[in-house]
């Protein structure tokens, strides 16, 4: 006898998990359409002339590279940096701008730095979008030809920087790779969008408060901190928590960890950065819902 | 799918009902004087602003109103808690059987939003690309997406520019544009906050016959705000006058020409001298012997008038004319500020708020 299929509409004992993972793929599906039509976007921006096209792919890999530099000159000339070999510096400092270049190609547009589209009341456009507020700032910012430019060299240095260290390229061990590397750019974004909330509040004020948070963690990410003291580290890692940036998740990838589950402490606190990040950003909506936007300025936004 | 949806969400008559909506605003105020500084950061003095104070308004489906108001008049708050963007303090607000905000990622599929100060489209693409992205973002199937590019196109003569970059349209076709990528997913309901605004008179005509059009062959509920009372007496059959945040008058524009007065003007040219002094008329301005009147004609004669002035000055030519609706209103306005009464007619509600906290 053949098993019964149930229907369709038959809830079942797992119908809430079905449920579940049916809106879960279609809202996947959405965000692979959007994401099409934003690259197409992009790619039209990119290609509307030769010269811009190559200033902006040049001016991008420049900027990413000078960002750690002095890091790396640092570890040339003195052999290693603390405890770190010169190969490692390297191998953190590629790390440290893939976190950079990975919201560079996914949250363009203004939308890493939130409190801009906020405090310019440009945030009523992504309001007039059919579309759930986390599914449009997940899409819209979407930049994977003009948003690349430190995407390549940050690939470049980590291969270069891992082949040099000899590291396993395991399975479980790009796995963690892989985790850590989500999770840094996960606290990186939580960064951004917590302070950005203020922006809800004080929309004239805090403008400009996500793009100096995330200046704050680029200044800090390219040194290792295993020298500072406990009350320093734990500031860079609660606080400002440029130490997820890139040197904790490299200390535990490369072995320089002495804790068992290292690899895990990055993930674990990005959860955390992110849980505290929708709170607030959750409750500054609901601010924005009572008071509106008084300002608006349209620079910045869609072009 | 999606007609269904629509006709489980439309049993109400209204496609706008907003019922004792009030909404207020706090605002800071500041001296200016160096020695309050420190007050000013510690305990700072907070104005509480009603921008609409109990507002009750119906739109029927398929109707054109016209919103006006002076400047902080709640005109743009309304239009705010429609698009979903504001949540009212107390009252309700309804739109096509929905809450705005409760419902907003359903709602705002149903609805066209158009705001003269602001643009949608993207502005270092061709207006074609801002077109595609609106499909794909509002999930507009292939089939209706090309008829009404089609339709947008003829109504709004997109042709000659839908191919030029956003940034390089003068201000009346990036209306045009923005217009009809307000209209590709077939809304409902159309709000469209100061749609001329900064439009040559040749602009302004296109968008309005665009409007008018849409009303009359697709049945499209407009609400339309604007400055400009010409405009809107062209394309609503009905105006609300809102004013500190109360409806001050709702109904055709005629009945607001007769409540108010329907006033007449007069403009005499003599062949020199003093302006005619003229019983039951108001001088307004003179200029090169040209002197203009106003006069109320169910008080007095134009007969009468032109009698009083020929035995006073050589009339080598008369012009009169209705008030236009611009003066009309400016007459109201201007009352509001004299004395902040509201002209008759007038729909204000002086109950308080229930009290939220």
């Amino acid at each position: 006898m053949l098993p019964q299929t149930p229907a369709p509409s038959s809830p079942g004992p797992c119908g809430g998990a079905d449920r579940g993972q049916r809106v879960l793929a279609a809202g996947l599906m959405r965000l692979l359409r959007l994401w099409r039509v934003y690259a197409y976007l992009d790619l039209l921006f990119v290609t509307r002339n030769l010269r811009s096209l190559l200033i902006y792919y040049t001016s991008d890999a420049v900027l990413a590279v000078a960002a750690v530099t002095a890091t790396f000159l640092l570890a040339e000339r003195f052999g290693s940096i603390g405890a770190w070999t010169r190969d490692q510096v390297l191998f953190m400092l590629g790390y440290a701008i893939l976190v950079r270049a990975i919201p560079d190609l996914f949250f363009g547009y203004n939308v890493m730095h939130v409190s801009r589209r906020i405090g310019r009341g440009q945030f009523d456009h992504t309001l007039v979008q059919p579309l759930p507020v986390w599914l449009s700032l997940g899409a819209e910012g979407f930049m994977p030809f003009s948003g690349s430019g430190a995407l390549v060299p940050a690939l470049v240095l980590t291969l270069w920087a891992g082949a040099r260290l000899s590291l396993p390229p395991s399975l479980p061990w790009l796995a963690l790779l892989a985790l850590n590397l989500a999770a840094s750019v996960a606290i990186y974004l939580s960064f951004s969008f917590l302070w950005g909330s203020l922006a809800f509040w004080a929309p004239h004020a805090a403008e400009e408060i996500s793009s100096s948070a995330t200046a704050m963690l680029g200044a800090l990410k390219p040194f290792p901190l295993d020298g500072v003291g406990p009350i320093l580290a734990g500031s860079l890692l609660t606080l400002v928590p440029a130490g997820f940036v890139a040197w904790y998740p490299c200390r535990a990838l490369l072995g320089l960890d002495p804790a068992p589950y290292g690899a895990a402490v990055t993930p674990v606190a990005a959860v955390g950065f992110a849980l505290v990040t929708v709170v607030v950003f959750a409750r500054g909506m609901r601010h924005y819902g009572r008071t509106g936007s008084q300002r608006y300025l349209p620079h910045g936004f869609r072009r | 799918m999606a007609a269904l949806v629509r006709n489980a969400t439309c049993h109400t008559a209204f496609a706008v009902e907003l019922s004792g909506v009030w909404k207020r605003y706090r605002q800071r105020q500041r001296s200016g004087r160096l020695r309050d500084l420190v007050r000013n950061l510690l305990h700072p003095e907070v104005r509480t602003v009603e921008a609409l104070r109990g507002v009750d308004l119906q739109v029927r489906h398929g109707e054109i109103v016209a919103y006006a108001g002076p400047n902080g008049a709640g005109k743009s708050t309304t239009i705010k808690l429609l698009c979903g963007l504001l949540s009212p303090d107390a009252g309700t607000v309804r739109a096509l059987g929905m809450a705005p905000v409760r419902d907003r990622v359903r709602y705002v599929g149903r609805i066209g939003v158009v705001f003269g100060q602001r643009t949608e489209l993207w502005w270092d693409h061709p207006i074609a690309a801002s077109y595609e992205w609106k499909r794909v973002v509002w999930g507009v199937p292939r089939e209706r997406y090309e008829r009404m590019l089609g339709f947008v196109k003829e109504l709004l003569g997109l042709d000659e520019f839908f191919q030029s970059l956003a940034r390089e349209l003068s201000l009346g076709q990036r209306m045009r544009a923005d217009l009809g990528l307000a209209l590709l997913h077939e809304p409902e309901l159309l709000l469209l906050d100061e749609p001329t605004i900064g439009l040559d008179v040749l602009a302004k005509r296109t968008m309005l016959a665009a409007i008018k059009e849409l009303n009359r062959t697709r049945g499209i509920t407009v609400l339309v705000t604007s400055h400009d009372m010409e405009d809107l007496e062209q394309l609503a059959g009905r105006i609300v006058l809102i004013h500190r945040g109360r409806i001050a008058f709702d109904g055709p524009f005629d009945r607001l020409r007769r409540e108010v007065a329907d006033r007449r003007r007069l403009a005499l040219v003599t062949a020199g001298g003093p302006a005619p002094v003229l019983s039951g008329a108001a001088l307004l301005r003179s200029h090169d012997d040209r002197h203009e009147y106003v006069f109320d004609p169910q008080q007095v004669r134009l007969a009468d008038l032109l009698a009083q002035a020929s035995a006073q000055a050589e009339i080598l030519d008369v012009e009169t004319h209705r008030e236009s609706i611009d003066d009309v209103v400016a007459g109201i306005y201007e009352r509001w500020q004299r004395d902040g009464a509201a002209p008759a007619g007038a729909a204000a509600r002086d109950s308080d708020p229930p009290n939220r906290d």
